[in-house]
């Protein structure tokens, strides 16, 4: 390397000389730097140290989480190879792998393997696979913030043990950006009682961060609705810059932006492009390549280009809407200028003028350098049957020996012995000791113990649905005429008729049919609908939160440097006029009536999944007074309570509502009303194996095993309340989706604030983006036909 | 279990619609119900799906007490009795169906019924055909333009949205139109289509104590 005249990092050297002394470890370092290079050279260096200890096969098996990254970083590594003379051979194995090459792979090793977690985890599936793994010595795992906070970060955990079987010596390698938990992301990672150490990277990037101002300022901000008026504003940034990244949070705004940017200027078709997940791979690839070679000006994407290689000619990127947290946007802004002393430039584009609010907070919390944590998952009951269905179809296990290693994991330390005893009867007879399932099929028990798959059909149904990422059902878009296009979502076709538009991969399309899981499409003209997708809405961080809260306080009154309040003043001024701007120390509750109906607003700023659980818990109190039915909304800010009945609050009683006392056995009650434990069920019921997911193309033949996880749940819940994934379910529900801990934190402040009740018969400036941009639910103390039939009055009431 | 039911009068002939997924028309003391859905439970654990069969009993419960309330001659089942051939849930379904043998049991195939001479014999069976005609009444499993008279059908198991400013809910329903009566699924390990239903029709939502008209 030195005589490319480069000198290695200072982390660099570290991790070589560690390695070299027998650790395991983690690397923290921003992106860019050659953190590849840090754990990858280590071991090259190692061997040529010490050639007598290496013999032919698999070395090292390196995890990325994205597909798309296997093949530069093996590119990579294969010519830092071939620079030093070594003939070493590295090998990607994915599902974008061709069957070819797969085969070649399980006849003859490659030295490394750059593989993701679900591959590694086919690959422990495989029959007679402890022989891949005998000249192992190391595995890395790259980009481990991005798997650690997710199941997939559990996937890599029980790939680890199970290596950890074959190479007791193994050596455990993460790398990492900096998160606010470090220490707990190595000891997820490596819990084992051997040497380890962190090593961090001193160099840190510089960042600019530039808000993309409107015009005026609008008085009630409307979610979206920003668009529209800032691509003109947004068409300079991109000509001025050589490459451009746009980011925006959801497949849906990055279609619609795409189409703004090439409606405000249309010199870009053919050099911008659009890139997200639902996009046909080859087409990302070549989106990829272009932007890499330089020859797209800009690419609007969502999450799907946060991590990856490094485009070298991008040197600007723009946020569109909210990063949603403090790591993300750093992530983000350093896709750009990407080497390690140029300065990232990001410019932030409100989609509603209060997110400039954020803009400020955010640069507050960079200048702070406060990072989320990221915590780890843990007891994921679905991922353990799954990873236990994988292991039995390939060599089986023994039960014994595996749980002794099971309990070592992180995320199971805190597993029963009974769980665990649930989990082999769930595999093996399919429901708890004393309740056999007739003709029920799935792990068999051999004479010698052993734990093993003998039906054939069984084992390839696994191997098709194996993966912790759920998704809704997709379909592919092809043109009647041929050619393939993306995926959308069963859910978003389903409320299309037939001859209505759609826009996909920046193309307006026309319904024709829909046959075998394929929509097929006639290009066409005019005004379309940007599909919809059910992911992708993140929440914000509670760091985030407590800076916005900070700003807000004091906008009224900003610093000679803090611009995007400055321009904000007007909206702020009518804010404070109608109702209030919040103190730090102050709780805004706002009970607007219009002619619709009743509106309670409450603003606690942290984030859409706190607030979901707080809305109910608030319908929950209110409607143990009156029976009333409520539905609800919320946004990052802060979420709302409507009725069409008037809502019995007050100054007297409010603190009853936001009281501490009870807190969690109310949250329980509401909860179960609002059926959070369902909609977690999905998930798990589909990498437990308990709902088989539709893939496009291979839905056929598993057509009479098709049922909603919803109903699953609704018998297991009548019939088998105690059942390990019911639980689990629930459990996800506090710890995800609740954050029990983030709630007790914001009642306990909200307790210490002053808590400000205003009326208004119109909507304020805080309030009417939650009632735009609305993610609703509902929760009644009703009863179902008392509220059928007060509806089906109303209905002949506006006939 | 409450039943709650509601007279409706089609071709001068008065047939009763309950909540509780069956039909009964009082002239031919015949019940009326479809997509029953035996065996999918066992379908299930058979490919590795650990449920068990409480739910088919529990349809078959509600199933025996629609028989003492109404007393029928006849049981008519418009397709998918089965969910996927022969398997034990089958077995206990005709142990149960062993128990009214003065009933006369009548199949018409749905998409789902692939029935071998050995199955039929099995379900004791005293009519399986694809279509059947009583009066001017037609039973037929799905819906088609070639007959002219009033159809009764299933296999859609239609749902219906009702929606109000605050919420929306969906329920199981009956569906009649000038020429079809929509039956709902029996079994409740079903989904609800609420897409593919007849045009113009009437619709008959209900839940576990009550029946209503749309």
């Amino acid at each position: 390397m030195a005589d490319k005249g480069i000198s290695p990092f200072k982390f660099q050297v570290d991790t070589w000389q560690k390695f070299e002394n027998g650790y395991s470890g983690m690397v923290v370092a921003p992106t860019g730097f050659g953190k590849t290079f840090s754990v990858f050279l280590a071991l090259i260096t190692n061997f040529l140290n010490h050639p007598e200890k290496y013999k032919k096969g698999l070395q090292m098996i390196w995890i990325t989480p994205l597909r798309s990254l296997s093949k530069d970083i093996a590119k990579a590594m294969q010519e830092a190879m071939q620079e030093v003379g070594l003939d070493w051979v590295v090998g990607v194995r994915n599902g974008d792998t061709d069957p070819k090459v797969r085969q070649q792979q399980v006849k003859n090793m490659p030295e490394i393997l750059v593989v993701t977690p679900e591959s590694l985890h086919l690959l422990l599936g495989q029959k007679d696979h402890a022989r891949f793994f005998k000249e192992m010595k190391t595995i890395v795992v790259d980009e481990w913030h991005e798997l650690l906070g997710s199941k997939r970060g559990v996937m890599v955990e029980l790939g680890i043990s199970q290596l950890t079987k074959y190479v007791p010596k193994l050596k455990i390698w993460g790398i990492t950006a900096t998160i606010g938990n470090l220490d707990d992301a190595m000891e997820v990672l490596i819990p084992y009682d051997i040497k380890k150490t962190k090593i961090t990277a001193k160099e840190h990037k510089k960042i600019d961060i530039l808000p993309v101002f409107p015009d005026e300022v609008e008085i009630l901000p409307w979610a979206g609705h920003l668009g529209a008026k800032l691509a003109d504003k947004i068409v300079p940034i991109i000509l001025d810059s050589k490459s451009t990244i746009v980011f925006t949070n959801t497949r849906s705004q990055s279609e619609m932006w795409y189409q703004l940017l090439l409606n405000a200027y249309p010199d870009f078709a053919g050099q911008i492009a659009i890139h997200h997940s639902s996009i046909d791979a080859h087409l990302r690839i070549w989106i990829e390549e272009n932007l890499s070679s330089g020859k797209l000006k800009a690419v609007v994407s969502t999450s799907s280009l946060d991590l990856g290689i490094d485009f070298k000619p991008v040197d600007t990127v723009i946020q569109v809407g909210s990063a949603k947290g403090v790591a993300r946007f750093l992530q983000r802004a350093g896709r750009s200028g990407h080497s390690p002393f140029e300065t990232s430039k990001i410019y932030c584009v409100p989609t509603h003028s209060l997110e400039l609010i954020e803009v400020a907070a955010l640069k507050e919390a960079v200048k702070q350098k406060v990072i989320e944590p990221r915590d780890p998952q843990v007891l994921c009951f679905d991922v353990l049957v799954q990873f236990l269905m994988t292991l039995a179809i390939g060599d089986g296990f023994y039960p014994k020996e595996t749980h002794e290693r099971i309990k070592k994991v992180y995320a199971f330390q805190e597993m029963t012995d009974e769980e665990w005893k649930d989990i082999l009867d769930f595999l093996t007879i399919g429901g708890s000791v004393l309740k056999n399932y007739e003709e029920f099929h799935k792990i068999v028990i051999m004479d010698d113990g052993l734990y093993k798959v003998t039906s054939r059909k069984i084992a390839m149904l696994h191997r098709m649905n194996m993966g912790v990422i759920v998704s809704d059902a997709m379909l592919k878009v092809k043109f009647i005429s041929g050619g393939y296009i993306g995926m959308v979502e069963e859910y978003f076709i389903s409320k299309l008729k037939k001859d209505e538009k759609f826009i996909l991969a920046g193309r307006v399309l026309e319904v024709a049919m829909i046959k075998d899981m394929t929509v097929y499409v006639r290009a066409a003209k005019g005004k379309a609908f940007a599909p919809s997708y059910l992911g992708g809405r993140l929440p914000l961080s509670a760091n985030l939160g407590h800076f916005l809260r900070e700003k807000l306080s004091g906008a009224l009154d900003p610093k000679a440097s803090e611009k995007e309040l400055k321009f904000l003043h007007p909206l702020l001024i009518n804010q404070e006029k109608n109702s209030h701007i919040p103190k730090e120390d102050e709780f805004l509750v706002e009970l607007i009536k219009n002619r619709e109906g009743y509106h309670l607003f409450m603003y606690p700023f942290e984030g859409r999944l706190v607030h979901e659980v707080m809305a109910a818990l608030i319908a929950y109190r209110l409607s143990k007074w009156a029976p009333i039915s409520f539905s609800m909304a919320m946004n990052d800010y802060g979420f709302e309570l409507f009725s069409d009945k008037e809502i019995p609050l007050n100054e007297e009683n409010l603190d009853k509502i936001l009281t501490r006392e009870n807190l969690m056995t109310d949250v329980i009650s509401s909860i179960n009303s609002a059926e959070m434990a369902r909609r977690k069920f999905r998930d798990i019921a589909v990498i437990s194996g308990m709902v088989i997911q539709n893939y496009a193309g291979k839905q056929r033949s598993n057509k009479s095993l098709q049922s909603s996880a919803g109903l699953i749940f609704k018998v297991l819940e009548d019939y088998n309340p105690n059942h390990f994934l019911v639980r689990q379910a629930y459990t996800e529900v506090f710890n995800v989706q609740l954050q029990e801990q983030r709630l007790m934190e914001a009642f306990k402040r909200i307790e210490k604030s002053k808590i400000i009740l205003k009326f208004s018969n119109t909507f304020t400036p805080l309030s009417f983006p939650i009632k735009v941009d609305s993610l609703r639910q509902t929760l009644s103390s009703e009863g179902l036909d008392a509220r059928i039939r007060r509806m089906l009055e109303q209905a002949r009431k506006y006939k | 279990m409450n039943i709650s039911t509601k007279n409706i009068k089609i071709q001068n002939e008065i047939f009763t619609l309950t909540n509780q997924r069956a039909a009964f028309w009082k002239k031919e003391k015949a019940l009326i119900l479809s997509d029953l859905h035996i065996g999918k439970t066992a379908h299930f654990r058979k490919n590795g799906i650990a449920l068990a069969n409480h739910i088919m009993k529990s349809d078959l419960e509600r199933l025996s007490v629609l028989i003492e309330y109404f007393q029928p001659e006849k049981f008519i089942v418009v397709g998918d009795l089965l969910h996927a051939g022969d398997n034990s849930d089958v077995d206990e379904f005709c142990s149960w169906r062993n128990q009214y043998p003065d009933l006369q049991f009548y199949l018409i195939e749905g998409n789902h019924d692939k029935i071998s001479k050995n199955l039929e014999s099995k379900l004791c069976l005293n009519f399986k055909a694809e279509l059947l005609e009583i009066d001017n009444f037609i039973f037929i499993h799905d819906f088609t333009k070639d007959e002219l008279k009033f159809q009764i059908t299933g296999h859609i198991h239609p749902g219906f949205v009702i929606n109000s400013s605050v919420k929306n809910i969906k329920l199981p329903c009956f569906v009649v139109t000038e020429n079809q009566l929509l039956l709902p699924a029996f079994s409740e390990f079903t989904g609800l289509d609420t897409k593919n239903l007849p045009k113009k029709g009437r619709f008959y939502i209900f839940t576990d104590s009550e029946i209503y008209e749309i």
